[in-house]
């Protein structure tokens, strides 16, 4: 009986390994991207991530930054309108943007290679660095911001957009995520941004050449602006009219 | 009269009318969701994977005729912003918060759907005739919450258009 057995069962060991290649085959089909599913950033606000992403070092981060400041400035506001000014930026906002560049979520021939050429540490170490910078006036630094005041009307515009948004097309007020009054999680503060460089990433936002906002949060709102109230906001952030006391601060 | 049987009875009514009262006023939801075990969806990661990335929400119509809209409410904005559906037909909404506790209300219809982070609220609606219908958040989530406003598009049954993957959130569709 036991022989009879012995010969007629199959080689469990085979079985096996075809079971486990089976499964494995059917995970790797269940897990591979859905090419319907579109993933803006692969970033998630777990209190994990938050955890890592603020940990960094910020004196390490002070020595890596020397190589960002030919296009990001000395003391971390850029010479030019269109790179972004990343003094007293939030952290995880910055961090944020640094793992897209590096995921290819967002595009930036410049920034990706550098991204790209971070280690982990290092991003987490920078962007630390640069959330400690003041955002106080310097004559002696080469930097383009404040810009060029918009008029009263037009700033009433933006001012109004900032403070109370439009509940009519349902646009939510700026300050609401970007603060002062409140931030959301990773949100970037725009009160020291350039002009054109928020105008830029509007009006990406807007046409869908920047998608890596999470649950299309940015790329709903650029759209249900006008062209017009777009520029009214960028000038606004980028004369400094945001960090004046009477503003909306 | 038997004193005891009008105490039982009394009691009856008091239990009946209990049942509905706690589910109208939401009494019983932590019970519900200690009972339905661990979250349905995670809000952190709801672009990640599952059923409310952002290529599935908007109007699906299933091969049956179904409609099916799925939406994220979010401090402060409800994705997508405006939803395209067809009149007289019973649209099943799955809605889920990626914070805080919302509430979709579609102003001037009875619909009023409470969305709770971590859950997917499920309705049943229908709009006899066609027009526009805006919804507004009735919970208050935040700094925001007074501007937290979408749109809700109701055309003829017969005008609806079939929905091209990237047309299902928007309006644009003819």
């Amino acid at each position: 009986m036991r022989r009879n057995k012995g010969r007629r069962s199959p080689n469990w060991r085979m079985v096996w390994i075809a079971a486990a290649l089976f499964a494995a085959g059917t995970l790797l089909v269940v897990a591979s991207d859905n090419p319907r599913e579109r993933i803006p950033s692969y970033v998630s606000w777990t209190p994990e991530t938050i955890a890592a992403a603020s940990a960094g070092d910020a004196f390490r981060g002070m020595l890596l930054a020397r190589r960002c400041e030919h296009c990001h400035g000395a003391e971390g506001f850029s010479a030019v309108g269109a790179t972004p000014n990343l003094a007293g930026m939030n952290r995880l906002a910055v961090w944020k943007e640094l793992q897209d560049f590096r995921s290819l979520k967002r595009q930036s021939r410049v920034m990706e290679p550098i991204a790209d050429s971070l280690s982990s540490r290092d991003l987490v170490d920078v962007v630390a660095y640069y959330a400690k910078l003041p955002v106080f006036e310097d004559p002696q630094d080469n930097r383009s911001f404040p810009q060029k005041r918009p008029d009263a009307a037009r700033a009433g515009v933006a001012s109004h957009l900032i403070s109370f948004g439009d509940g009519e097309r349902g646009i939510p007020p700026c300050q609401s995520c970007h603060g002062p009054v409140a931030y959301k999680t990773g949100v970037p503060s725009l009160a020291n941004q350039n002009t054109e460089y928020v105008l830029s990433q509007l009006e990406a936002f807007a046409n869908g050449s920047r998608a890596n906002d999470i649950n299309v949060q940015m790329r709903t709102i650029s759209t249900l602006l006008s062209d017009e109230e777009r520029h009214a906001l960028a000038e606004y952030y980028g004369s400094g009219l945001g960090l004046e006391p009477g503003s909306s601060r | 009269m038997n004193w005891r049987k009008l105490r039982t009875f009394l009691l009856t009514v008091l239990v009946l009318c209990l049942i509905p009262a706690t589910r109208y006023y939401q009494i019983d939801e932590p019970l519900i969701r200690f009972l339905k075990g661990p979250l349905a969806v995670d809000p952190l990661s709801l672009h990640l994977a599952g059923e409310f990335v952002e290529s599935n929400l908007g109007t699906e119509q299933g091969p049956d005729g179904s409609v099916t809209v799925r939406m994220i409410a979010q401090q402060y904005l409800f994705v997508p912003h405006c939803i395209l559906v067809p009149a007289g037909v019973p649209i099943h909404l799955r809605i889920t918060s990626a914070d805080a506790v919302h509430a979709l209300n579609f102003i001037g219809t009875k619909y009023n759907v409470k969305v709770l982070p971590g859950t997917i609220s499920e309705a049943q609606l229908q709009f006899p005739n066609a027009g526009e219908f805006k919804t507004a958040c009735t919970e208050f989530c935040g700094a925001g919450h007074y501007a937290m406003r979408s749109k809700l598009k109701v055309v003829p049954r017969e005008q609806f258009p079939v929905l091209r993957a990237e047309e299902r959130g928007t309006c644009a569709a003819q």
